[in-house]
């Protein structure tokens, strides 16, 4: 058996479309541009990207929904276009969010439907199901329509059903995406469980706690490109010589932001919002020399100002804005 | 074996799902009930012939309606919900699955088929008599496998677009008036013929009809002259079968095609 269980060689996918009738438009959009990765037996390796980076394509090119324009790629040693049904019996596909499940039927059933499709064996079959549902959790709910399912309920019977026919190799597709926190604690413990059953999981998603909390290797993709590939721990070394001034406060807008953006010294400036208050990310070669640089320019209701360590979100906002 | 056991589950499913949407009724039973129940109204003066044609016309067009509900507006419920793509990802081709689906969509024309029938006869007295039981089974079954088959056809086609309910609006009557399921197609204009000739369910309700002894214009009329209703009747059925067995080999060709075109294309997760 191979050492790398998934190995992509310059992976290239053009989308094409067009506008209009009579007077048709054509429109190429490359969403992922020569991307090349392996992941290794056992390991979970994450991939990292904003909206429209080209995580999602990567996984479909991966998982055989989709054709690449050009490059290759293997899991477990088959070509994703040449055997295309070999690669479907060993993969096992977990989507995020509220699609993807057949809603006016049960989770066993739709569970029960997925493992004769996958051609689990008859005599194994409601065994099966029925671990997949104590695994994750559902075993309560099994009975009742995927319709009367929380949210947190779908992502775990999209667990269950990926996970259903035993593969050796799972992609994960931000699962965690719309979750409350403890719904995404539990996905998190399950996608660990998995790796501790020696499963292999290529996992995207938005949310770098996550993807530091889990993946052994990440790769940063922007704009179709990887632009980073290396541990948490070394993405963080990207960004050693940088310090973060945090800023909380009312009205952190983008006047605000652009304000800060323009002073010498500063790399990136990002905000989030909690509630009507607003935490602003700031960059800063030497927090000493720029603190009351910034400071001075908040035109806006304070609250606390802390200095504080890089975190893997800062070293990602320093690669997807353009500075790898 | 893994293929029929995915065919098997996709019936199941579809059961299922079907069971589970009361809307089915209305295109599926009501619609073609309340179209039977005005041509009897329309013919009930008149004798067996033209009694019958509204009876089994309403039968074939419930018939069709699920079969065209099978292959169209269930690929397009898995757009919406999301799940095509989770159908595509398994190891099964996906002409199994819809295959099984139709299968069970057939079933449930047959049910109403029957339905129409009873109530025809049982409630509204039509006068209606089978001259040949087993003849007029067959031609039935032969005629609903046809359906199947050519529902198959269009559903690779649903595949590939986002407008699959539009497309299966749009087929429903055109069948309709070429397979000329209230009438005999001898009296739609000539040009029409290779198209009517084209479908498999027009040879098998004339089949159904002969054996139903309601022929007198039959499908050849018009065309190749008066033959006799068993020549005929044998015509029809291996016309029907060649057919069917020639859909089902276009199904097999185009599922292959739009399989990797979908998956070339990328539009199976757009809703």
């Amino acid at each position: 058996m191979p050492e790398n269980v998934i190995e992509a060689q310059e992976l290239v996918r053009i989308y094409r479309s067009s506008t209009g009738f009579l007077r048709k438009k054509k429109k190429e959009t490359l969403a992922v541009n020569k991307v090349s990765f392996s992941v290794g037996r056992g390991e979970l390796f994450g991939v990292l990207g904003p909206n429209g980076a080209g995580k999602t394509t990567t996984i479909k090119m991966l998982t055989t929904l989709l054709t690449p324009s050009a490059g290759t790629a293997k899991v477990l040693g088959f070509d994703v276009t040449k055997d295309p049904v070999e690669v479907r019996k060993r993969i096992g596909l977990i989507l995020g969010g509220e699609r993807g499940l057949y809603y006016r039927v049960s989770g066993r059933q739709n569970l029960k439907y997925f493992a004769d499709l996958y051609g689990v064996p008859l005599q194994q079959r409601d065994r099966r199901i029925q671990d997949v549902l104590d695994m994750v959790g559902l075993s309560e709910k099994a009975d009742s329509k995927v319709e009367d399912y929380s949210r947190g309920m779908k992502q775990k019977l999209h667990i269950a059903k990926g996970i259903l026919h035993d593969p050796e190799v799972i992609f994960m597709d931000e699962p965690t995406i719309g979750l409350d926190p403890q719904a995404s604690r539990e996905t998190r413990k399950l996608t660990q469980d998995l790796i501790n059953q020696g499963k292999t999981i290529l996992l995207t998603t938005h949310y770098m706690f996550e993807a530091d909390e889990l993946c052994r290797r990440i790769a940063v993709i922007n704009n179709g490109k990887i632009v980073a590939m290396d541990t948490p721990q070394g993405l963080k070394g990207l960004v050693r010589d940088t310090a973060v001034i945090e800023v909380e406060g009312f009205g952190i807008d983008d006047k605000v932001m652009d304000r800060v953006r323009k002073l010498d010294g500063v790399r990136t400036v990002s905000a989030t919002a909690s509630e009507s208050k607003q935490v602003m990310r700031v960059q800063v070669c030497d927090a000493g020399e720029l603190l009351s640089p910034v400071t001075k320019a908040l035109d806006c209701k304070v609250i606390d100002v802390r200095v504080k360590e890089p975190t893997l979100e800062d070293a990602y906002l320093w690669l997807v804005e353009g500075h790898a | 074996m893994p293929r029929l056991r995915a065919m098997k589950a996709a019936f199941e499913h579809q059961a299922r799902h079907f069971l589970s949407d009361p809307g089915w009724l209305i295109p599926n039973i009501i619609l073609p009930f309340i179209i039977t129940l005005v041509a009897l109204l329309l013919y009930g003066s008149s004798d067996g012939p033209v009694v019958m044609y509204a009876v089994l016309g309403g039968g074939m067009m419930g018939m069709w309606g699920n079969t065209l509900y099978a292959s169209g507006y269930s690929i397009q419920s898995e757009r919406w919900w999301g799940t095509l793509e989770s159908v595509l990802a398994v190891p099964t081709p996906l002409i199994w699955i819809i295959a099984g689906r139709t299968i069970w969509n057939a079933l449930i024309g047959v049910a109403n088929g029957l339905a129409i029938l009873a109530v025809a006869v049982f409630v509204l007295q039509a006068p209606i008599t089978v001259a040949d039981l087993p003849l007029f089974l067959l031609a039935f079954l032969m005629t609903l496998l046809s359906l199947a088959a050519l529902g198959l056809v269009f559903s690779s086609a649903f595949v590939l677009t986002r407008q699959a309910g539009v497309l299966t609006n749009g087929l429903e009557y055109p069948i309709y008036v070429a397979t000329g399921c209230m009438y005999p197609i001898a009296i739609l204009p000539f040009w029409t013929g290779p198209l009517s000739l084209s479908l498999a369910p027009s040879w098998g309700i004339d089949a159904i009809r002969i054996a139903a002894g309601y022929n007198p214009q039959g499908l050849w009329d018009g065309y190749l002259g008066v033959l006799d209703p068993m020549v005929a009747y044998a015509v029809d059925i291996i016309v029907v079968v060649v057919m069917a067995c020639a859909y089902l080999v276009i199904a097999f060709y185009l599922f292959g095609v739009v399989d990797r075109r979908a998956r070339i294309e990328g539009n199976l997760g757009r809703v």
